[in-house]
């Protein structure tokens, strides 16, 4: 027969649960890095915790940043970051084990860890120290491993708790409002606020409430036990309870429980689960139980820990958690975020036709990783470009790296990086999330014949550069030579890529855009362009009736631009200098150029457009006028746009030379390279230019060449 | 406290002023959500911040309403290599079958010294701690807010509410989402100048801060009650 005590119900706690907050995973990581290394030793922390605020949802322990120790060169900057008497913030103390490896994680004794801070709770409890400081009964501890290449973070929470055994039974459990009188819940109310606002108390989560006879309570701490005993007061063992249960206490009631019955031999306990709303005891909310202890005498040996209780539960069944924060942590996913946000907030603001995703799709081609190189590929990240491939066959040199901008002495040392190589790698370091990609190649030039046994090296230098450019969508000619910009200028006539040039002399430069290559048709158009196609598609038809209207490339500039200033300057041959300023203005030019050529409507085939002039009005471009020329002078601090359509004679975008370059591909290409004369005997320029000696200008074909010494 | 100026834009004495009588007034009249708090982190001795705090109402656990978007929602990943059974069985432990697809908000309303007006920050956070990006909670958000306020003159805030990327708090230096402050105070003296009555009216910035939130905070599901606006004579 069993007696009465026998048929209650076990009285059953519910778990705490935990939560992580990132910043605490951010501090751990940067502790890990800068200080603690493979040092795996335990290390105190501190959770915070506050009483239930929700009537569906329980109240966590939460792990914030300041949950860790700082590290030693913070700690001058935060003397105390943990500010003491925070309300919501109740300090309960830690320890965390970080594993190094995950293996190390999965090895770890969980038993013995928590027998281990079971036992601390329990010392605590003979020596009074719990009743200082109550939040050491809730004292809890972590398992973890912090995984920091993938950002992932395998933890585990434990909240021990010392078994009784026999369990404890529940006689009854109501709310505080209907267990109290309503003058004792208006008293109870009154002194929980006035707990609850003081710094000294706010965050000491266990407390004994006395109810006198007329109904006014008095809270105390624990240590002020001996005030409450013996006065015939109701007395009430209150803390703060992260449950929102209705019919069960939270965690924290059982070591409390085991410390009443230890320190105080009392076996039936009324309990009161303090619980809030918006900053005020919820008497409705809050419980108040009687509880019944039989513990055999055993436990009155302070050698033999009970046993405990409380690794976490993680939907519904122990097991340990991982969260992945790369979102949040990864650097590099953190600065495409960025770069995205500075982009969609100029489209927000200025530009709301900006097309982010044809400049995160188009493919740039960069010959040329030199001054302007290396400045048109940081202009073209800033604008969304992603894509971007770097030719170049030199290596980094001393003098470099104070105008190159993506070089510094590091890539110097030692010869010298692969001016291609380094390029990659620095553009990888400033913005991780480009695609770029180095191509170490000279690019063959006509007119410097080549030795027999080269020819194949060489023809295999044509080819590649003929694929790189057919796999681009965009080619930025900014070789340190001349001669260098020929071939790619006539592969990209040939298939109408996108074609754009900057040159430098020593304090002018010219920036322009090619036309489309002379058998373009409306069908290319359709291609080529990247916004919505104009009403009458066919009168842009590019045919060679027409040829006079495309634009010319740099080559056609040779002959039917006028003789500005600059031809008539002598320019040292073998100087290379420009003024620094120079390259910069170029390439940011030469890169706006490229944004103006994707969102204009006719892409390549538009006109080019004067400053002042209105020939735009058939469409309104948000970024301003499409030129096809810029020439622009550092002494005069001016610009002025051109515009310069193709000439039947250019050597490089002519329908002669295109069509002779279709019919007989590489073989007229090394007839180009090996003699000097071919190009201009073949598009009459041998002839023009005599023509133009006779008339006497000022025009002299050497230093034509150098009319912009390019770098 | 004396009138606000003309400008749509606060003082940071005045921030501070205002943000108290705003959590003061909430406090009184908003049932539906736990108060807003003054928080002053240490400082930094090289930053000389004018304002030294921010208010912050932290862990808001709105509850989804709509019942059957919990099933097959995950927050905590297991790590199933790492099971526990070797613990003995409790019959002193309740075991739940928890619901822990609860998702947590906080809200920050910080001074910002350029533009000179009050900056919302939030974030979500799932129950096991991960911040939510935009695209996973903003089925939270009141699904009005967006159409009714893209016609309106708070679309430029509501743009970014809804698109902006993650921005870093200036005090934890961690990534947040903000209501972007560079529309707040030509809004800001739109209002004012409809009523130059409430300006010259001592409060005046009390009631900043309340109109001010009573915009934004629609924005991110913490609407204003009516009688927290309506009781604005009484001070
Ligand atoms: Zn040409």
């Amino acid at each position: 027969m069993a007696d009465a005590s026998e048929k209650k119900p076990i009285l059953q706690f519910a778990p705490f649960q935990s939560v992580v907050d990132e910043g605490f995973w951010h501090r751990l990581s940067s502790l890990k890095l800068n200080k603690l290394g493979i040092d795996d030793s335990p290390v105190p922390i501190s959770g915070f915790y506050a009483p239930c605020s929700h009537a569906q949802v329980s109240n966590h322990l939460t792990l914030l940043s300041e949950s860790l120790p700082t590290e030693a060169s913070e700690q001058a900057a935060c003397t105390s970051s943990v500010s003491l008497g925070n309300r919501n913030k109740c300090s309960v103390p830690g320890t965390i084990y970080n594993t190094n490896t995950l293996e190390g994680y999965h090895a770890l004794d969980k038993q013995s860890l928590l027998k281990a801070e079971a036992k601390k709770i329990w010392d605590d409890i003979h020596s009074g120290k719990a009743l200082e400081d109550s939040a050491a009964l809730s004292r809890f501890l972590i398992i973890s491993f912090a995984d920091l290449k993938k950002w992932n973070f395998y933890y585990w929470f434990a909240f021990p708790a010392l078994v009784l055994e026999p369990a404890a039974t529940l006689v009854g459990i109501k709310p505080a409002s209907q267990w109290l009188s309503p003058e004792e819940a208006e008293y109870l109310s009154a002194a929980c606020r006035e707990w609850r606002n003081s710094n000294l108390t706010a965050d000491v989560p266990f407390f004994l409430v006395s109810i006198a006879s007329d109904s006014s309570a008095t809270i105390r701490h624990l240590k002020d036990w001996e005030a409450c005993k013996g006065n015939g007061h109701k007395l009430l063992f209150g803390f703060y309870d992260p449950c929102h249960l209705p019919h069960n206490p939270g965690w924290p009631l059982r070591n409390y429980l085991t410390l009443i019955f230890i320190k105080w031999n009392i076996r039936r306990i009324h309990f009161l689960c303090y619980r809030e709303n918006r900053g005020f005891a919820d008497m409705g909310l809050s419980l108040v139980g009687e509880a019944l202890i039989s513990v055999p005498e055993v436990w009155k040996d302070l050698n033999s820990v009970p046993n405990a209780v409380g690794w976490e539960y993680n939907m519904g069944k122990k097991g340990s958690k991982c969260v992945n924060l790369a979102k949040a942590m990864d650097p590099t996913k953190l600065a495409i975020a960025a770069a995205d946000l500075n982009l969609k907030l100029m489209r927000w603001r200025a530009l709301p036709s900006l097309d982010l995703n044809v400049l995160s799709a188009t493919k740039c081609l960069l010959l040329g990783a030199g001054t302007l190189g290396c400045q048109v590929a940081r202009m073209l990240m800033a604008w969304g470009v992603r894509k971007i491939t770097l030719v170049d066959s030199g290596k980094v040199a001393m003098s470099n790296p104070l105008r190159q901008s993506l070089y510094t002495l590091n890539d110097c040392l030692n010869g010298g990086e692969f001016k291609a190589i380094s390029a990659v790698k620095n553009l990888k370091l400033i913005f991780p999330a480009v695609e770029v990609e180095g191509v170490v190649m000279a690019i063959p030039m006509p007119g410097h014949p080549v030795p027999s046994e080269q020819e194949e090296s060489v023809l295999n230098d044509c080819r590649r550069l003929h694929d790189l450019i057919n796999s681009h969508d965009v080619v930025f000619l900014l070789t340190d030579t001349r001669e260098s910009r020929w071939l790619p200028t006539l592969f990209s006539a040939a298939s109408s890529k996108i074609t754009i040039t900057a040159a430098l002399g020593f304090d002018s430069f010219l920036v322009m855009r090619h036309g489309a290559g002379p058998f373009s048709t409306s069908n290319n158009l359709k291609t080529q362009t990247l916004s919505g196609p104009p009403e009458s598609m066919d009168t842009a038809s590019l045919s060679d009736n027409n040829c006079l209207q495309r634009l010319g490339c740099y080559f056609c500039n040779d002959v039917v631009a006028p003789i500005d200033s600059t031809a008539n300057r002598t320019l040292d041959q073998q100087c290379t200098v420009t003024r620094p300023g120079l390259a910069p203005i170029a390439s940011a030019l030469a890169v706006e150029l490229l944004v103006g050529i994707l969102h204009h409507p006719l892409g390549i085939y538009a006109e080019g457009e004067h400053a002042n002039a209105k020939i735009s009005a058939n469409y309104e471009q948000p970024l301003g006028i499409l030129p096809h020329q810029i020439r622009g002078s550092l002494p005069q601090f001016s610009q002025i746009t051109l515009v310069g359509h193709s000439s039947r004679s250019c050597t490089a975008c002519s329908e002669t030379v295109v069509s002779e370059y279709q019919d007989r591909g590489m073989e007229f290409v090394l007839q180009a390279i090996n003699h000097p004369t071919y190009l201009e005997d073949l598009t009459g320029l041998t002839d023009l230019m005599k023509s133009a000696s006779s008339f006497d200008v000022d025009w002299d074909k050497d230093d034509d060449d150098d009319d912009f010494v390019e770098m | 406290m004396s009138n606000i100026s003309g400008d749509g834009t606060l003082t940071p004495g005045e921030f501070r002023v205002a943000a108290f009588a705003f959590a003061v007034r909430w406090k009184s009249s908003v049932s539906a959500f736990p108060p807003w708090s003054w928080l002053s982190p240490p400082k930094h001795p090289w930053l000389s911040n004018e304002v030294d705090g921010y208010l912050a109402l932290e862990n808001v656990c709105l509850l989804d309403s709509s019942e059957e978007n919990h099933a097959g929602r995950c927050t905590g990943l297991e790590d199933p290599n790492c099971s526990g059974d070797d613990e003995p069985i409790d019959d002193a432990t309740l075991v739940q079958s928890c619901r822990d697809d609860f998702r947590y908000y906080d809200f920050h309303v910080i001074y910002d010294s350029s533009y000179r007006v009050p900056v919302l920050y939030f974030r979500a956070y799932s129950g096991d701690g991960r911040t939510l990006l935009l695209s996973e909670f903003e089925g939270d958000l009141p699904a009005d807010s967006s159409e009714a306020l893209v016609k309106s003159k708070w679309t430029f805030i509501t743009q970014e509410t809804f698109y902006h990327g993650l921005q870093e708090h200036p005090y934890l230096n961690r990534p947040w989402y903000k209501l972007h402050p560079c529309g707040t105070s030509e809004c800001m003296k739109l209002l004012f100048q409809s009523d130059t009555s409430i300006r010259a009216t001592s409060g005046a910035a009390e009631l900043y801060l309340l109109s001010w939130f009573s915009v934004v905070g629609r924005m991110v599901g913490l609407s204003i009650p009516y009688q927290m606006m309506k009781c604005e004579n009484d001070t």
